[in-house]
């Protein structure tokens, strides 16, 4: 089960491991030396628990990496916290949500408020409307661009060369 | 203090530190211990909630003699045992309140 467990700690993040990895091992052994006698659904529950909470961490650790999110110590409180760590992507992200948010509205109210005036022109000139292509372009192109600066990242990462490599070539170094 | 009220884990590792120095598999058993085997962490919820503790400075590696047999020891620092006792302030604060709201109701 030690092969098992050492195989998950490889899930976490190189830094991570070269700070802890030896000492998780060792914890590890000590708690399933001490579950050696017990019986076989303690045993299980464990070990169940053990690789749980690995497969979690791991993740959490990830995601860290990815966000530079620092996940605080207390528990949630549902108040928006700005902490240094909490800068790019996420809050970029949401601003540029916010952001196609404001110009969906902005259209929207320009469309109602030429809906809502009178049509005093046509009796000289009727116009036709031509079909309005802008909002939808914009999303188009929102989706566009955000899908390309994905795979971009996504192609950079798998080359290990995005920015979070090259720091950590940097520390590394 | 901005870092409160502590989660239930972090709360007890700083408990299981605050009497003395204990390495990883230490506090495991002394959190189960402490919370009459009702808390079991996982050594990956325990060494995350390490890892940030170490991060804010809440705790501190510390060397004795369990170091040189591969088992790092921590801490708590003076920041670390300030915010402690903020929370326990704080919950025997909220326990005072639940107590006495508590015999009222009955």
């Amino acid at each position: 089960m030690m092969i098992v467990y050492r195989n998950l700690l490889r899930l976490y993040p190189a830094e991570y491991r070269e700070q802890f990895g030896e000492e998780m091992a060792a914890v590890l052994l000590d708690a399933r030396a001490e579950n050696t006698n017990k019986k076989w659904i303690a045993r299980g529950r464990f070990h169940f628990r053990e690789a749980r909470g690995l497969i979690a961490g791991a993740l959490r650790e990830h995601l860290r990496v990815l966000t530079y999110a620092h996940v605080g110590l207390s528990l949630s409180t549902g108040r928006f916290a700005m902490r240094n760590g909490f800068r790019f992507p996420k809050s970029t992200a949401i601003l540029m949500t916010i952001i196609l948010a404001g110009v969906i509205v902005a259209i929207r109210k320009g469309e109602a408020i030429a809906a809502s005036l009178p049509n005093v022109s046509q009796p000289i000139a009727p116009i036709h409307s031509a079909p309005s292509y802008l909002l939808p372009g914009v999303i188009a192109g929102f989706i566009f661009f955000y899908a390309a600066g994905l795979t971009g990242w996504a192609i950079l990462f798998a080359l290990r060369r995005s920015g979070i490599h090259r720091l950590a070539d940097l520390s590394e170094k | 203090m901005e870092s409160l009220p502590l989660t239930e884990p972090v709360l007890l590792i700083l408990l299981s530190l605050a009497d003395q120095p204990r390495h990883g598999y230490s506090i495991l058993k002394d959190i189960e211990q402490v919370s009459e085997g009702r808390v079991v962490l996982s050594t990956g919820t325990l060494y995350g909630a390490l890892r940030r503790l170490l991060e804010d400075k809440w705790i501190e590696r510390f060397e004795d003699a369990d170091t040189s047999r591969g088992k790092q020891s921590y801490r708590l620092t003076a920041h670390g045992r300030r915010n402690l006792r903020f929370e326990v302030a704080r919950m025997k604060k909220l326990t005072r309140v639940a107590s006495l709201r508590v015999a009222r109701e009955s």
